[in-house]
């Protein structure tokens, strides 16, 4: 186990080099924006305030060369009125951000709640239903039940996002009524907000149960249900598809005719020998899905009205926040290479071959 | 001698795509127990085939045993119960495979690997199965045997692989060990090593054997009795060293010539056996080595020959007795 601990240190010393790189390239690919877009979103009324822009621009030197716009960025900059350096990635401030209102640390802390939420209630029906149908889909190789698997799973791996999630929220929504788009209805977000309600986790449906009001978390599934199937069928499609031919894979291994013949009953076979290799390639993908989920879906999140990272993503971006969306690019890299660093550590525990490499 | 298997006309097909493949057409043999028979023959004539529909291991689709029985202590192995087959799996008939590594799970450990067979079939807890899977390792000659049931095969050599595989078949203490090409994949020493393991192993527990092989040599020093695979049929099944001394069949005498003799002083060249093995889209009519034989004659074009005895102890399926060149 200590190659185990080696490799996990040698992951974290690489971890900053790699959120590095990831700033010089984010920061670079933002200012091919000219520093008349960058400054437009902080003047109001710009026809009537000629020169408001350049003054901005000159005072915070956004035509500098990048390099010393990226230093800046990095490290902060010195106050001439207290002499205190303010900001800097490096520093561990990203910035404050004029789409929320806030910092970006407290946008993100804002927001992020409810894309865990989603997350979390999306990962749960993912990873059981598209495991579990994958290898029924796999030990049924070929009949019917397979092929309406198949037929099923393609048709979610195809339909692109926008077109699904408007498609339920057209027909659940609009026609039927039965689940409203939002988080929460009016009378459930006044309770909410209210001080009896005590906000633990900011995840509307967990709180709720942790308050036990029964209502509220009712109310919370209900806003859940459009935006939890939309990207549940979505990704579960993809992941029957890698589980189904990861199982039919292993089901052709010679040592799954050892298993049978010792004796073990075919579903022994299946549980015991088939599944712990079947599943080795799945917890890889389902556990990208799974970071892929918690950067914030975007799409999903505007369709469905949903405040979380992916809206906040979107908002930033529609209004030029450059500021925002390099610190949502930051925290999404360190959520993804964290992920990353996760689902390497558990293939080594799942995979007796990699763990003594 | 009590006979525990006796296999009659056993047929299994393939469907393909391309059209049925008549893989096994009328095997039929006998086993004593305790006695070792030798099953020969060139990739895919149908011997692994053979012992897998017999126990049912064949993958169905595309396998079927089309005919045939398989009857082990009287009872059909080909018409019991998914049930009952399960229990005599592992349990009373035991296999060895060929390629060591692919048929050990990567995943799991070797002592859960090995102690399994004792678990499902003597229901016996995971302390007891461990205990008794670390002394049938020592049996077979895994050293610290006890500190390996937690390593995994991958930490195996190949050698040490096939005795592991070994140990795991015998742990049940089974009346027939059915052992599949189980030196094929390995180097000439340790084959040796594997041969030499069997043999004693077969000394102190006295279960029978079939050991299925292409190579002539090791089938020499093992087997009491050998039967010779082609086309799916056997063409000439008897005592060793009858085989070897008086081979009657044109294939027997094919491969016994292509092998290299220690006691040949003048340095021939090996005879290969021209041709291709039969692809078997179709149940042979005529003698499946027909392509091949240099013997053959018109009968051999119309009619396949069966196995038929030329002594007790000697049968042969051919039309032509090589020694005359003439029909029998």
């Amino acid at each position: 186990m200590s190659s185990m601990l080696s490799f996990i240190i040698r992951r974290l010393l690489i971890l900053p080099l790699l959120l590095i790189a990831v700033t010089i390239l984010i920061f670079s690919m933002l200012s091919m924006l000219t520093p008349y877009e960058r400054v437009s979103l902080y003047v109001k009324d710009i026809p009537k305030r000629q020169g408001a822009m350049e003054g901005l621009i000159k005072k915070y030197g956004l035509d500098d060369p990048v390099p010393v716009q990226y230093w800046r960025w990095m490290a902060g900059t010195k106050n001439p009125d207290t002499g205190e350096i303010e900001g800097g990635v490096l520093r561990g401030n990203l910035g404050w951000s004029k789409t929320g209102k806030g910092t970006v640390w407290e946008v993100i802390g804002r927001r992020l709640p409810a894309t865990a939420e989603l997350a979390l209630w999306t990962a749960i029906p993912m990873i059981g239903i598209g495991i579990y149908l994958g290898v029924v889909s796999a030990v049924n190789h070929n009949k019917l039940l397979d092929q309406i698997l198949r037929v099923f799973s393609i048709v979610g791996w195809s339909i692109p996002v926008f077109v699904f999630g408007l498609i339920v929220l057209l027909f659940f929504y609009a026609k039927l009524g039965w689940f409203p788009p939002g988080r929460l209805s009016d009378w459930a977000s006044q309770v909410v907000q209210s001080s009896q309600f005590i906000r633990y986790t900011n995840m509307n449906s967990i709180d709720a149960l942790l308050n036990g009001r029964l209502d509220i978390f009712r109310d919370a599934v209900r806003h859940l249900v459009l935006p939890v199937i939309t990207l549940a069928y979505l990704d579960w499609a993809y992941l029957l598809r890698v589980t189904r031919s990861s199982m039919l894979d292993t089901l052709n291994q010679d040592y799954m005719t050892t298993a049978r013949a010792k004796g073990l009953s075919e579903n022994k076979v299946i549980r015991r020998h088939a599944l712990p290799n079947a599943l080795i390639p799945v917890v890889t993908v389902g556990a990208l899905m799974l970071i892929g989920l918690l950067n914030g879906v975007v799409i999903t999140e505007t369709i469905f009205n949903i405040p979380g990272m992916g809206s906040f993503l979107a908002e930033s971006a529609i209004s030029l926040d450059v500021i925002s969306v390099l610190g949502i690019t930051m925290f999404n890299c360190l959520i993804l290479l964290v992920g990353n660093l996760i689902v390497d550590i558990l293939y080594g525990v799942i995979d007796p071959r990699i763990r003594l490499r | 001698m009590t006979e525990i298997l006796s296999v009659q006309g056993l047929e299994t097909q393939f469907r393909t795509r391309e059209g049925i493949v008549h893989a096994v057409n009328g095997v039929s043999f006998n086993l004593d127990e305790g006695e070792t028979l030798g099953i020969v023959g060139e990739s895919g004539c149908g011997k692994s085939v053979s012992v897998m529909s017999m126990l049912r291991l064949i993958p169905s689709p595309p396998g079927q045993v089309v005919a045939g029985k398989a009857l082990y202590q009287g009872k059909d192995l080909l018409k019991m119960t998914d049930d009952e087959i399960r229990h005599v799996r592992g349990a009373q008939i035991s296999m060895v495979f060929q390629d060591p590594m692919t048929f050990f799970n990567p995943v799991l450990t070797i002592g859960k690997q090995v102690s399994e067979p004792l678990e499902i079939h003597n229901g016996m807890n995971k302390k007891m199965a461990y205990e008794r899977a670390a002394k049938v390792l020592e049996m077979v000659g895994i050293p610290k045997a006890k500190e390996r049931l937690e390593d995994y095969p991958h930490q195996f050599s190949g050698g040490m692989r096939q005795r592991v595989m070994i140990a795991m078949a015998l742990i049940t203490n089974p009346q027939l060990l059915i052992a599949d090409e189980p030196t094929t994949a390995l180097d000439v020493t340790i084959q040796a090593q594997i041969v030499e393991l069997v043999q004693r192993l077969r000394e102190e527990l006295g279960m029978a054997i079939i050991w299925i092989t292409h190579d002539l040599g090791i089938i020499a020093g093992l087997a009491k009795r050998v039967a010779v695979m082609y086309g799916g049929c056997i063409v000439e099944e008897a005592e060793v060293k009858e085989l070897y001394a008086n081979p009657m069949h044109p294939y027997t005498r094919g491969l016994l010539g292509s092998l290299p003799r220690m006691d040949e002083s003048d340095h021939r060249r090996l005879v290969s056996i021209d041709g291709m093995p039969p692809i078997l889209m179709e149940k042979p009519k005529s003698c499946p080595f027909l392509s091949r034989c240099t013997y053959a004659v018109d009968h051999c074009k119309t009619e396949n020959p069966a196995l038929k005895s030329l002594s007790p102890n000697h049968k042969v399926a051919c039309w032509v007795d090589p020694n005359t060149g003439r029909e029998f």
